[in-house]
Order: C-alpha cells, then sequence, then structure tokens
C-alpha cells in the first residue's frame, strides 16, 4: 500500500473514531446542529417556494408569447378640452405593421389586431367576450394555436371569412362539453362558422382570462364587424429578447415618420415591452431571493455559533484524551485536524439533516398542497458545502486550542 | 538504552520557584527492568515525563536509544513517544467510547509507517496480556485489572524500545496488581526495557534494580538479588 493510501485509511479510521465518541452526548450534539438543520431546512423551503413562483410567472409570459413588443393605441380621454367620441386614438394603421417588419431588422414578424367587447350568441345562449381580429401571423406571435379544429389562415384573412376560432372559456359558456367544431356562432347579428378551439392558456400575470376571446381573421373583423380603418394593436415579435430595447426604438422611430403625414396627435400610442413586464415580476422574485440569501447568511451564523460553542466544551472535556494522544504519538498538527474534521463533520451532519428535513418539507407540501414548489438540488448541494466549510472555518478556534495544550498538563486534567 | 546525564527542572508557578530535579544520571541498559522509587515529591513523574519526552529538561543530557532529544522539536518528540515508547499509565487513560481493541489501535493512527492490519497487531497484543477474548469489549465492561492490560497491550502495539509505567499499580488491587507484574516480568523476560515509577516498595522489589531518588536526586541504587522469574518466561512471546 502506498504512503498515501495509508495517510488517508489513518485518517478515515482517525474519522470515526471521532464519529464515536462525538456520539457520547447526542442530545448535546443534536441541539448543537439543530441552529444549521432549521436554517438549511428553511432556506431549502423558502428557494423551492421562490422558484416556483418565478416558474409560474415564466410560465405565463412566454404563454403570452416571448420576445413581444405590445404596441397600443393610447387610450384617449380628452383632445382640445373635449372629450372624443372614440375611446382611443386612431393613428395606428395596419400597413404600419408591415412598415415596422420591413423596417427593422430586429423585427421577425409584426401583425394588427383590433378588439371589441361583442356578445356571442348560440342557440339561445350568449355570453359577452372580447373578439379580437388578427391575421394568421398574429396567431403564431402569439403562441396561439388550436386544440382542436384549426387556426383560420391568410386565405381566410384575404377572403374575409366568416370563420371563429373560441377560446375554451367562451366554449365552456355556450357549449357545455360538446365540440363546437362545425357548429354556428353569431357574433352581434353576424353568423360565423366555429372553424376551432385555442388551446388553454390560463390566466395572464395580472388575472386576466386569455381563454375568454374570440378570434376571428383580420380582414373581417375590420370590413364585416366594426368597419374600422384603424387598429387598436400591433404585435412585433424581436429577433431575440436583447432586441427589445433597441426595437422598441426602432418601432417609435418607424411610427413617429410615418404618423407625421396624418392628422392628429404624435405618440398616440404606448409600447409594452414583454421583457419589461418579465423584468417587473423578477424584481419581485429577486428581492424574495435577497431575503433567502439574508436568511441563509443568519442561518450559517447562527449555526456557526452553536457548533463553536459545543467544540469548545468538547475540546475542555476531552483534555484529558487530547493529552493521552499527544503522549502516544500525536502531533500538535493531528490534533488540530482531528478538531477541525470533527467540527466540520458536525455541521455537515447538521447541514444534511437540513437538507433532509427541507426537501421533505418542500416535497410533501408540493404534493398536498395547491402550492408550486421547485425541490432544487443546486441549492440543496449548496447548502451542504457552505454548512460543511463554516463547520471547517469555525473549527479552527476549538482545534488551535486543543492544539496548544500541553501533553503533561492535559493528561492531569480532571 | 536510556542514558541520562545531570538532568535538571524547575518550575515556576508565580513567584514560587521550585527545583524538582537537581542533577540526576544514571542509565538503563537494553532489556534491564528498572524501578524508579521515591515518596511523593521526590521528582520521579517529573523524570519518567523527561523520559518519555512529555516534558523537557532545563538542562543535562537524554539519549534513548542512541538518540540524544535534548534538543529535539515537538514533531520529533511526537514521532519517538510514538515509535520507541509505551506508556501505562496509573489511571489506565482508556477511551471510554472505544472497544478495548479501538483502545489498542489508538497509537497506529499517528504511526507514519503502514502498520500493516492494524487489527491483527491489536488482537496480538491483547493476546499477549491475556485479554484475546475481551476485544470487543468497552472499558467500562471490564476490572480495572483487565484496563491497565489493555493500557500495557497499547504500549506494546508499535513495538516500542521502552516501555514507561507510571504507578501502574496503583489503582489496583493485590490481586490485578500481581498479574500486571507479572506481564512486566514476562515481557522484560522476552527482552523489552521497562522503567517503573512507584512508592510502593513491593512493587520496585519486582524490577532487576531500584533507583531511590529522594529530593531531586539519585540518593542510592540497590539491585534487587533475585527477581521472581516468571515460570512461563517469554512464553506470551509478544515481540
Amino acid at each position: 500500500m502506498s504512503a498515501v493510501q495509508h495517510r488517508h485509511r489513518r485518517l478515515a479510521r482517525g474519522l470515526l473514531l471521532s464519529l464515536q465518541l462525538l456520539g457520547a452526548h447526542r442530545l448535546r450534539t443534536a441541539l448543537s446542529v439543530s441552529g444549521l438543520l432549521v436554517g438549511v431546512a428553511a432556506v431549502i423551503v423558502m428557494v423551492a417556494v421562490g422558484e416556483g413562483a418565478e416558474r409560474r410567472v415564466l410560465a405565463r409570459v412566454q404563454g403570452m408569447g416571448s420576445n413581444l413588443l405590445v404596441v397600443s393605441a393610447a387610450p384617449a380621454q380628452r383632445v382640445a378640452g373635449r372629450p372624443r367620441q372614440v375611446p382611443v386614438y386612431t393613428m395606428l394603421r395596419a400597413s404600419d405593421a408591415a412598415a415596422i417588419a420591413q423596417g427593422s431588422s430586429r423585427a421577425v414578424a409584426a401583425a394588427p389586431a383590433v378588439n371589441r367587447s361583442v356578445v356571442v350568441r348560440s342557440e339561445g345562449v350568449n355570453t359577452t367576450t372580447i373578439l379580437t381580429g388578427t391575421t394568421a401571423g398574429g396567431l403564431r406571435i402569439r403562441n396561439i394555436s388550436a386544440a382542436s379544429g384549426r387556426v383560420f389562415d391568410d386565405r381566410d384573412d384575404r377572403e374575409r371569412q366568416r370563420v371563429a376560432l373560441l377560446g375554451p372559456t367562451v366554449v365552456r359558456s355556450l357549449f357545455g362539453a360538446s365540440d363546437p367544431v362545425g357548429r354556428v356562432v353569431r357574433v352581434g347579428n353576424v353568423p360565423f362558422d366555429v372553424v376551432g378551439v385555442t388551446r388553454a392558456r390560463g390566466l395572464d400575470a395580472v388575472g386576466v382570462d386569455l381563454d375568454d376571446i374570440v378570434l376571428v381573421p383580420f380582414e373581417t373583423a375590420t370590413r364585416r364587424l366594426l368597419n374600422i380603418a384603424y387598429v387598436h394593436t400591433l404585435f412585433i415579435q424581436a429577433r431575440s429578447t436583447a432586441d427589445l430595447v433597441p426595437l422598441e426604438r426602432d418601432v417609435r422611430e418607424i411610427l413617429h415618420s410615418r404618423q407625421a403625414g396624418r392628422s392628429g396627435m404624435l405618440d398616440s400610442f404606448v409600447i409594452q415591452n414583454q421583457a419589461t413586464l418579465l423584468r417587473t415580476e423578477r424584481g419581485a422574485a429577486r428581492a424574495m431571493n435577497q431575503l433567502v440569501v439574508g436568511v441563509a447568511l443568519l442561518a450559517l451564523l447562527a449555526g456557526a455559533i452553536g457548533i463553536l460553542a459545543v467544540m469548545l466544551i468538547s475540546v475542555r472535556e476531552r483534555t484529558r484524551e487530547i493529552g493521552l494522544r499527544r503522549a502516544l504519538g500525536a502531533r500538535r498538527r493531528d490534533i488540530q485536524v482531528q478538531f477541525v474534521l470533527e467540527s466540520a463533520m458536525l455541521a455537515a451532519a447538521g447541514g444534511l439533516a437540513g437538507v433532509v428535513v427541507g426537501l421533505t418539507a418542500a416535497g410533501s407540501a408540493a404534493m398536498l398542497g395547491p402550492w408550486d414548489l421547485v425541490v432544487s438540488w443546486r441549492v440543496a448541494a449548496l447548502a451542504l458545502t457552505s454548512s460543511t466549510i463554516v463547520g471547517l472555518i469555525v473549527g479552527t478556534i476549538p482545534a488551535a486550542r486543543a492544539a496548544r495544550l500541553e501533553p503533561i498538563t492535559a493528561l492531569r486534567a480532571e | 538504552m536510556i542514558e541520562v546525564e545531570a538532568l535538571t527542572r524547575l518550575y515556576a508557578r508565580g513567584t514560587l520557584e521550585t527545583q524538582v530535579l537537581k542533577g540526576v544520571t544514571f542509565r538503563v541498559r537494553r532489556g534491564e527492568f528498572v524501578a524508579i522509587m521515591g515518596r511523593s515529591g521526590s521528582g520521579k513523574s517529573t523524570l519518567l515525563n523527561i523520559v518519555g519526552l512529555l516534558d523537557r529538561a532545563d538542562s543535562g543530557r537524554y539519549l534513548l536509544d542512541g538518540t540524544d532529544f535534548s534538543g529535539a522539536d515537538d514533531d520529533e518528540r511526537s514521532a519517538a513517544r510514538n515509535r520507541k515508547l509505551g506508556f501505562v499509565f496509573q489511571q489506565f487513560h482508556l477511551l471510554e467510547r472505544a472497544s478495548a481493541l479501538r483502545n489498542v489501535t489508538l497509537p497506529l493512527l499517528y504511526t507514519e509507517e503502514d502498520p500493516g492490519d492494524s487489527v491483527q497487531r491489536a488482537e496480538r497484543a491483547l493476546h499477549a496480556v491475556g485479554l484475546a477474548h475481551r476485544a470487543r469489549h468497552l472499558p467500562s465492561e471490564l476490572s480495572g485489572g483487565e484496563q491497565q492490560r489493555v493500557a500495557i497491550a497499547r504500549a506494546l502495539i508499535n513495538d516500542p524500545a521502552v516501555i514507561l509505567a507510571d504507578e501502574p499499580t496503583g489503582n489496583l488491587d493485590a490481586q490485578s496488581a500481581a498479574e500486571v507484574l507479572e506481564i512486566f516480568r514476562r515481557l522484560v523476560g522476552a527482552g523489552r526495557t521497562l522503567v517503573l515509577v512507584t512508592h510502593d516498595r513491593a512493587v520496585a522489589e519486582r524490577a532487576d534494580r531500584i533507583l531511590l531518588l529522594d529530593d531531586g536526586r539519585i540518593a542510592g541504587e540497590e539491585a534487587v538479588p533475585s527477581p521472581v522469574a516468571g515460570a512461563h518466561l517469554g512464553a506470551a512471546g509478544f515481540v
């Protein structure tokens, strides 16, 4: 056997013996590590809650379409001191979408949309919902796809077909559990063929039901239903999330130059940026993370103090053992290593217990309750490592004290 | 094996200074069993601590197995304690939570060289003191005499040049003390060197030679005429 192997085996045997000796005071040892245990467990649960929340937010925002800029006609209250008759500015045009798609290299696609609150009827049942008229490209940009039937296409749009795509909430209101594809609904008095049902998208970040919607082709909506020449919204897809901010500048510039030729007020639109929304949502998550880091540091500090106290007591109580080991040939360094490692073992045990308790708590909460918990192995590993490191650091103090003892004084101690 | 020349040791406690050793000189040959006898306060424990490399003399020379340890540093002393010396204490000094076997292997934790199969060695050492059957017992499950025999096995495990015993029978009843001394005789018979410190003449007379220590000086020396030779001299054969 090589010298290195021999040294490792010696160290392992020494640690085993240390474990045996630490077992002498089970209650005290348990109490000393309880600080770390509780702290680590709390941190793991908090991280699980925080990451769960963040994942939920991310899923929602991505469900709306990532890399998305939304240009909305600004709501108009008063112009020149008088209330306007139309509730929004009428400066946005469908052609603006095409101009943006061509004018900025950062835009992958752009589509116009119009919206109105409407009553939809089917065989005597009616429901109030939002009608959205957009192009086939608009559906793609917003990640809208059909769960059954089909979505409308460019030809439906060009031909101003009276075809409708219903959101699941509308389907439930009008048809209950039965399949509406192929049936007819009336929007106002205009009959539409139901060609498909959208995939459920749930609530958005502020709680608006994204499935309470009727989608029809853009041309059909503007020519057959609303009779308007302007649009309410432009959806613009950026090449990447990083392009969102410069794209917003491009869009502003293009719209300004195009609107300069029109009568009316400039800046009659607002641009919403999914990345900005995401950032706001993430801000909350980050505040939570900072709290977690704070709690984690406090837990480590409390744990460190607990272990330090017990190790100092241990050195005092085991003075004769230290003297004996010195008499039998232990160098100061051997004693030092022994107590540092004992401290690290205690801390690691506390951290491990905390990880087990924390993961169990988070895991069972995720299974039993309505909470969205993400159990993070990365955090568990990090907690365990930092506990051990804290043990190593804190252990140097009692270890130095133990190593300083003179063998004969230590042997004679009571 | 042991050469001690003009050792002095002064203890200072606050302003109170005590000259514990005032120039002690003696030799112990290889294979010899020497008892250092004296009243309490005569300096015999201090002398044994210096010979055991647990304490340093203020002046004088000390050679162990041909090596001068007068100026050795802490690590050299530790290594020598581990490889050349075996200690037997009055209070046994066993780890309460560890089995007899684990206690016996304790010195091997600090041996630089590969000791080979440490369990096997410990079992042999326990066999040499007649406790092979108690290897897995905790000290609390053993009698005082047995505990001291475990301590002797621990002293033997690294095959030391010299065994140092400080009042090894001080905490034992008469029968256990006799057993321990019998083991010592057997070890000496097998060629080991043994230095024993005691205040008890009956114990000292089991040695080959008695050094009388009084007030920090060797006050006399007696050869014990006919040490009781064990019937099974060296029978255990632990080397």
